[in-house]
């Protein structure tokens, strides 16, 4: 490297995302003490914006980073719910049964990524939307589930309501940070630069002797365990299942939202996003059909006029950068000159 | 606003004393004094999206109730003003749970009203459950409320705070038997249950049942809700010349099924259509044009119903027409069905020494035993805890009488689940 005789330099960590990092590490340690301040209704509402960070930023990983654009999530968001439900059928905690729905998702997602990651763009979009029917369908069939009738995660009322409130929302929590900090490792360590290189040309980064195919599949799993993972809370938090519910492909509708909206392929940007529709939602959830019109629109308006997202807007115009996967050139003022 | 303040209106200096004082006054945990004496009522129904046929005329069911309700209710010795915050779950599940939580967690409300269908009363029921709040519902399988919610047969019942009114498989059988009894048949049912909900409990419960009282079922098998080819099963229809057809589709599948049917010539042979969930409200029966003329139905309530509302002192024939004459639209069996979970609900708060009191509430709506605008409601006798089964009454949609407002009728054709209700009119043959 070049880095020693050359005036510029390569930075990772700036002061701004040093203190961003401070400022994170401070907004999760208010956020875990907060069901001892807020009321019922703020924690649950918490629980579901964690629950959408986790999904938005999830699928950006796959979309953004892996560059695997998926209409077929929601299939993993059920499941999650679906392998809770039969988990806890067989006596075992539900708590317990969440965590191991979750890693059962990933489970079968290895083998799905096997045949899936061999579709390319458009056809990968779709097969996975085709997948994700299926299993609806086959959830169906099962004698517990009873089509769509469904089956409610009674066990939890073995809670006291406020305990449960609380457990659900610290797991939501756990949840959100183990799953964004793993994120963010993976895409500051070598495979990271893979990923990034593979969403920019797939062909170049294989001649550059980086293993496609085992890349793609690890992002695929992460983003499969994650959105489980993000199912079986939602199932906590609702406790009724009705499998039409939760295979219902509004769910990657939203997730595609909040990352155009937020900013694809920036981590910020996930979360940015989540936090945007999780307003939006709150606010304008009541208008009904208008409600859904408006966030067409504006996912519309964004992929025309704003294609980064508004990270990505922030990101352009004022070089910051608080989560750094990358790495930055700082160039000093008196080498601009030539 | 960038409007200018009213001259009448508050100024900024007395908003914020009257925050000041209120937020001293909570956090000092004083209560202005009338909020204790209000009783709020949470109402979720789907008004709006794919189930809006149920919720179309919980708009003015709310009114009557409201304005009877307007001088608050007496409960033991005290009166309480009532509030009544009704929501719209847009026909959503997930939105359904989010606005229960949001006036348990939110509005603080003392007992939970939920109306029709599994998609609107199971997730507000289960979020009721899991907080502790009261909740009573009608209008949906009272199997797919008990057992889809995760109760088991022989079980005790793992419910304390949900408790739910209305038809069952129960029901549904012993209409079926005396409504197709009516008419001379072969016996012959071709039966058309979908994958889901209801086709599932009818399917594994009712079929069984109706066999054992000499009808003859021929099912092709579940389908799929939004199927839109049914060649085979009209087929085997033909083949097996059944002259009654009995399904329980959503309105569009029923629609694409009898059109297909009608074009195959399987009308000409059936002598009854029995439909259910589908033919509930005249709007949909009047899209299917002359196909619909003569479908057979079963009402969880109907204006000949010869009881008053215990809230709001209207009889069912007034209910009726005061809705066709406040909307211009045709009376449905939801008015009565609706108005019949407010009659409960304050019947149950009523005959409570402490509404503010959830336990007490609860406990006050198992042991309820009362008569609605739709019958009667009794948790005391019924066949689980939780839940009190009630009528389904047969029906049929004939074509109304020249001069009439509305281009249907739908009259009463038998009694069986509950003898009080007069029946109007014979059963006519569809192919007839």
């Amino acid at each position: 490297m070049s880095l020693v005789v050359s005036p510029s330099m390569v930075q990772r960590w700036t002061r701004l995302s040093r203190r961003a990092a401070a400022a994170v590490v401070i907004v999760l340690l208010g956020l875990a003490v907060l069901p001892g301040v807020l009321g019922a209704g703020a924690i649950d509402r918490l629980a579901a914006l964690f629950v959408y960070v986790i999904m938005a930023a999830m699928w950006n990983a796959l979309a953004g980073y892996g560059g695997l654009v998926s209409v077929g999530q929601q299939m993993f968001f059920g499941l999650g719910a679906y392998f809770t439900v039969r988990l806890a059928e067989t006596g075992l905690d539900p708590f317990v049964a969440m965590g191991m729905a979750s890693l059962l998702v990933a489970v079968v997602s290895y083998p799905l990524s096997l045949v899936m990651l061999r579709l390319k763009g458009g056809e990968f979009a779709i097969g996975m939307w085709v997948v994700s029917a299926l299993t609806h369908l086959m959830v169906n069939l099962d004698g517990l589930i009873q089509g769509e009738t469904g089956r409610s995660l009674i066990s939890l009322n073995a809670y006291a309501p406020g305990a449960r409130r609380d457990i659900i929302y610290w797991l939501a929590l756990v949840a959100m940070t183990g799953l964004l900090g793993g994120l963010f490792a993976l895409l500051r360590n070598r495979t990271g630069a893979s990923i990034q290189a593979i969403r920019d040309n797939e062909e170049a980064a294989g001649s550059l002797g980086i293993d496609v195919t085992r890349t793609k599949r690890l992002i695929f799993v992460l983003a499969a365990f994650g959105i489980g993972v993000a199912g079986a809370l939602w199932l906590a938090s609702a406790t009724t299942f009705q499998p039409k519910t939760y295979f219902s492909v509004q769910w990657t509708a939203y997730m595609i939202f909040m990352v155009l909206v937020g900013g694809i392929g920036r981590f910020e940007g996930a979360i940015l996003g989540a936090v945007i529709f999780f307003l939006i939602e709150t606010w304008f959830g009541a208008l009904g059909v208008w409600y859904l019109i408006g966030l067409g629109v504006v996912a519309l308006l964004f992929s025309l006029f704003m294609p980064l997202g508004l990270w990505g807007a922030i990101e352009t115009r004022f070089g910051v950068s608080l989560m750094p996967v990358g790495y930055r050139l700082e160039i000093p003022p008196q080498s601009r000159k030539d | 606003m960038t409007k200018k303040e009213k001259p009448n209106g508050l100024t900024r200096r007395e908003l914020l004393a009257t925050a000041g004082a209120a937020t001293a006054a909570m956090t000092m945990g004083i209560r202005p004094a009338f909020a204790t004496d209000t009783l709020k009522v949470g109402f979720i129904s789907p008004r709006t999206g794919p189930l809006a046929g149920f919720g179309e005329t919980d708009g003015y069911v709310l009114e009557v109730v409201r304005k009877a309700l307007a001088n608050g209710i007496d409960i033991a010795g005290k009166t309480y003003a009532v509030e009544i915050l009704d929501q719209d779950t847009q026909s959503d599940p997930s939105r359904a749970g989010q606005l229960a939580k949001d006036l348990i967690n939110n509005q603080a409300i003392d007992l939970m009203l939920v109306v029709s269908t599994p998609e609107t009363i199971n997730p507000v029921a289960d979020a009721c459950e899991a907080a502790g709040v009261p909740c009573l519902s009608t209008v949906m399988p009272w199997e797919a409320w008990y057992f889809g919610r995760g109760a088991k047969p022989g079980e005790p019942s793992p419910f304390k705070w949900t408790y739910h009114f209305g038809f069952g498989v129960g029901e549904f059988h012993k209409t079926y038997v005396s409504q197709w009894k009516l008419i001379e048949t072969n016996r012959k049912v071709g039966v058309m249950y979908p994958n889901d909900a209801d086709g599932n409990a009818i399917r594994a419960n009712l079929a069984p049942l109706l066999q054992k009282d000499g009808f003859t079922i021929v099912d092709p098998g579940a389908y799929e809700t939004g199927t839109t080819d049914f060649s085979s099963q009209i087929a085997l229809f033909k083949q097996e010349g059944v002259e009654i057809i009995n399904t329980f589709p959503i309105p569009p599948d029923f629609a694409t099924f009898w059109r297909q049917a009608a074009q195959q010539g399987l009308h000409r042979q059936v002598k009854i259509v029995q439909v259910a969930k589908t033919g509930l409200f005249p709007s949909g029966v009047e899209a299917l044009g002359n196909l619909g003329i003569k479908l057979g139905s079963a009402a969880y309530w109907h204006k000949a119903f010869p009881y008053k509302s215990s809230v709001a002192g209207v009889s069912g024939t007034e209910l009726a027409d005061g809705y066709e004459a406040a909307s211009g639209k045709q009376w449905t069996q939801q008015l009565g069905a609706t108005l019949s979970l407010f009659d409960a609900g304050f019947d149950a708060l009523k005959k409570t020494p402490d509404p503010k009191s959830k336990e007490a509430v609860a406990k006050s709506l198992s042991t309820l035993n009362t008569v609605t605008i739709a019958g009667k409601v009794d948790f005391t006798s019924g066949p689980v805890p939780n839940v009190s089964p009630g009528p389904i009454i047969g029906t049929q949609w004939v074509k109304a009488a020249e001069g009439a407002k509305f281009p249907l009728d739908y009259v009463v054709t038998e009694n069986a689940t509950d003898p009080n209700v007069p029946v109007g009119a014979t059963l006519l043959s569809y192919n007839g």
